[in-house]
């Protein structure tokens, strides 16, 4: 599965500003509420209701916040790269400064942790990660998560 | 006379020397350490160097001796938990898995090698019981941290299976040679009430002589030096205490190294240090002895042989008799396949071996013979791949904390409260700030720079300090991780632990709604940890996994009284291999020059007195 099947350029949001963890959570739904049609509370609720089982940091900086919504078309993702990180009850302890959002169908099923789990292993590997950190623009972002695909296909 | 004296001192010495020596390569090989004494033991006698020795008496004498002090240091090291865990499994591997095991070999021994029934399975019950030394210096030395319940059920069963196999061999010698006259109706009736009086003698034995061993210790106020010594000889008066009225022994000096080994007994730690020496001294003597016993120019015609029957006991008989005695406990498969791969055969069985020549059978060098080579391949073959195999079937489990500086004091008077001296290492959790030592742990000095301070007086602690704490027994666990520097996350752990942290105190319910697990009406009304507890057979270990339909909950961490703290998800089943499989010769080669290029694994902690 390409990442790139689950976002678009617009999806990106580069520089994102953020105090705090709802803060970031709720920026985060507002973009997906323009991806998805979806309104953003609701999307905030589903996250929301995620974290609550357990922080969806996963160390290293790194945060993979996820949820299933009825109404969701396709999956959708949102990826947003801090200017500072904040604290998001990782396990590490560690700040954030790399999201990615998932949202799925209700239906999903499979392919929805299929998607997730592929997002998690791009993002551990950490040259990919430094890339994206050094990268200043949706598109470079964007192509970096796409080349990030390839090499790791197999 | 002296001459003589002088000459058996170099010859003797010089053995201990080269095996204790050849002990440094053999890290760098990983596994097959035994197998190096055995071959220096092969090299120096009649076949090699010329040295003479085949006096099965004597080889048989010094191996008794040998396997029990091994035996008694294996039990010391067993904790009672373990136990607790893994003994129904262990148990049914060491009784009826060894008589499975018995049986098919004896069978393929018949028709391969040509022996009677009775010889086959003589063999068969030579060649059954796996090696506690090797098993427990793979598993230990090999940097192999397994999950407990396999390492566990490995090590108690290779400390179990001894005394079995060996009631099983003397018996079938007795019978085969005529010192034991049974007839033909009550043959089994009479066997099965040998074996449980031997067992039952030897046991009554150990577990008395393994409490009275901790109350003379407790009373006797012996010099420190002495005490070790004290212990052992104890040790051997049980064994041969036990033998003497007609129990087993070997089962006896077990038991009494178990116990003693889990009581309050005084220095505790300082025994421990001496039983591993001896059991090093022991396990080197035992194969050197036995390596001189045998001849190998004598093999040449049965060696085919040998090597099939050593092919069949590691891909047949063993899998066969593993699978079966676990049926009903519940291992993962590739659990199920380590364990059959980890019967190693070593000294027990080439001692057993020897039973036939000392009962003066016909074909009692060729049973030795063919024994000693089926040793041989279980060595080689088993020895070489463990580590390899483990790591394939993914049953390492990342170490759950990182390298520390640690020396433990024994404090005069108490059994309870030990004196620890740390090291402060760099990154360790107390050099972070903010981070304070828990009220309970005492820290009495620091010593900085070579300047020792109070604690009041040392603010934050530095890398480089060395901090004295005087604290109860039970609690130093949890200091450890404080002191210990961080735990290295490889790529794999992710994988092992699982992406995503769950909270254990939440409801189950919330995974369904997140995840579509399918759950039962009572389990969804259960908190996430007490569900997994449940589907565990309520008891939770670290690194223990269950699958919830798409994904996979793993245990990361229980605290003291066993309840999950922390859990971990995983959207990715583990996919395990059915049975495992030789790794071709170029990937052997490759391993062996990474194993070359490796450090000594064993510097992840350093302690001493």
């Amino acid at each position: 599965m390409d990442l790139t099947d689950l976002i678009e350029v617009p999806a990106i949001l580069p520089a994102l500003k953020a105090q705090t963890k709802k803060q970031l959570l709720q920026l985060l739904a507002e973009r997906a509420a323009t991806e998805t049609g979806l309104p953003e509370r609701e999307i905030f609720e589903t996250i929301l209701q995620r974290e609550r089982l357990g922080s969806t940091g996963v160390g290293n900086g790194i945060a993979i916040p996820h949820g299933k919504m009825a109404g969701v078309k396709r999956i959708t993702g949102v990826f947003a790269r801090l200017e500072n990180p904040v604290d998001f009850d990782a396990l590490d302890d560690q700040p954030v400064d790399l999201v990615f959002l998932l949202l799925a169908p209700e239906g999903a099923g499979a392919d929805h942790l299929k998607a997730l789990s592929r997002i998690a292993r791009v993002l551990r590997d950490g040259d990919t990660v430094a890339k994206i950190r050094g990268a200043t623009d949706a598109a470079a972002i964007h192509a970096l998560l796409a080349q990030s695909a390839t090499p790791h296909a197999a | 006379m002296e001459q003589a004296l002088y000459l058996a001192t170099l010859v003797g010495t010089a053995l201990m020397l080269a095996a204790a020596f050849s002990s440094l390569i053999a890290f760098r090989f990983g596994a097959p350490l035994l197998l190096l004494f055995l071959g220096i033991g092969l090299l120096t006698g009649t076949d090699g160097l010329g040295i003479q020795f085949d006096n099965a008496g004597a080889a048989y004498f010094a191996g008794s001796l040998a396997l029990a002090v091994i035996l008694f240091d294996s039990g010391f090291g067993t904790p009672a938990g373990i136990l607790r865990q893994a003994a129904g499994p262990a148990l049914t591997l060491a009784t009826a898995g060894v008589a499975l095991t018995t049986a098919l070999f004896g069978i393929a021994a018949h028709y391969l090698a040509g022996f009677s029934w009775a010889e086959s399975f003589l063999l068969g019950a030579a060649v059954a019981s796996t090696d506690a030394a090797a098993v427990f210096f793979l598993l230990r030395a090999g940097n192999i941290n397994l999950r407990e319940r396999t390492r566990a059920t490995l090590e108690i069963e290779s400390g179990t299976n001894d005394p079995i196999a060996i009631f099983t061999t003397i018996t079938l010698v007795e019978l085969l040679s005529g010192h034991l006259q049974v007839s033909g109706d009550t043959v089994w009736l009479e066997l099965l009430s040998g074996f449980l009086l031997d067992m039952g003698l030897g046991a009554a034995v150990g577990i008395g002589g393994g409490m009275l061993i901790v109350r003379l210790v407790g009373k006797l106020d012996l010099d420190r030096g002495l005490q070790p010594i004290f212990v052992l000889t104890l040790s051997l008066l049980v064994f041969s205490a036990a033998g003497a009225i007609g129990g087993s022994g070997f089962l006896a000096v077990y038991l009494a190294g178990l116990v003693a080994g889990n009581s309050a007994i005084r220095s505790h730690a300082a025994l421990k240090r001496f039983n591993d020496g001896m059991s090093w001294l022991a396990q080197i003597v035992m194969f050197l002895v036995l390596g001189l016993f045998a001849t190998p120019s004598q093999f040449g015609a049965i060696l085919p042989v040998g090597i099939a029957l050593g092919l069949f006991l590691i891909i047949v008989a063993r899998p066969v008799a593993v699978w079966l005695c676990l049926l009903p406990f519940r291992f993962a498969r590739n659990e199920a396949a380590f364990i059959s791969w980890v019967g190693l055969r070593g000294a027990v069985s080439i001692l057993l071996a020897i039973t036939p020549i000392l009962g003066g059978l016909e074909n009692g060098r060729a049973i030795f013979n063919t024994a000693f080579i089926v040793v041989l391949v279980s060595l080689v073959v088993q020895g070489w791949t463990v580590g390899p195999l483990a790591r394939r079937l993914g049953l390492i489990m990342p170490q759950k904390i990182g390298p520390l500086e640690k020396v433990e004091l024994e404090l005069p008077g108490s059994v309870h409260h030990e004196l620890l001296a740390y090291t402060v290492v760099p990154g360790s959790p107390v050099t972070r700030a903010g981070r304070r030592l828990p009220r309970w742990a005492r820290p009495s000095l620091i010593v900085r720079d070579g300047r020792s301070m109070r604690w009041n007086d040392a603010g934050r602690l530095q890398a480089g300090d060395h901090v004295y704490i005087f604290v109860h027994q039970r609690s130093s666990r949890l200091l450890d991780r404080l002191f210990a520097s961080p735990a290295r996350v490889e790529p794999e752990d992710a994988d092992f632990f699982g992406e995503f942290a769950v909270d254990p105190s939440r409801p189950a319910g919330d995974l369904e709604a997140a995840y579509g697990s399918t759950l039962t009406e009572p389990e969804r009304k259960l908190t996430i940890g007490a569900l997994v507890t449940q589907r565990l057979g309520g008891q939770a270990e670290y690194a223990d996994r269950i699958s919830l339909g798409p994904i996979d909950l793993i245990v990361r961490d229980v605290d003291e009284n066993g309840r999950i703290t922390s859990l971990g998800l995983s959207f990715e089943p583990v996919t395990t291999e059915v049975m495992p499989i030789v790794p071709g010769a170029a990937t052997a080669f490759r391993r062996i020059s990474q194993w070359l290029s490796r450090k000594p694994a064993d510097e992840t902690q350093a302690e001493a007195s």
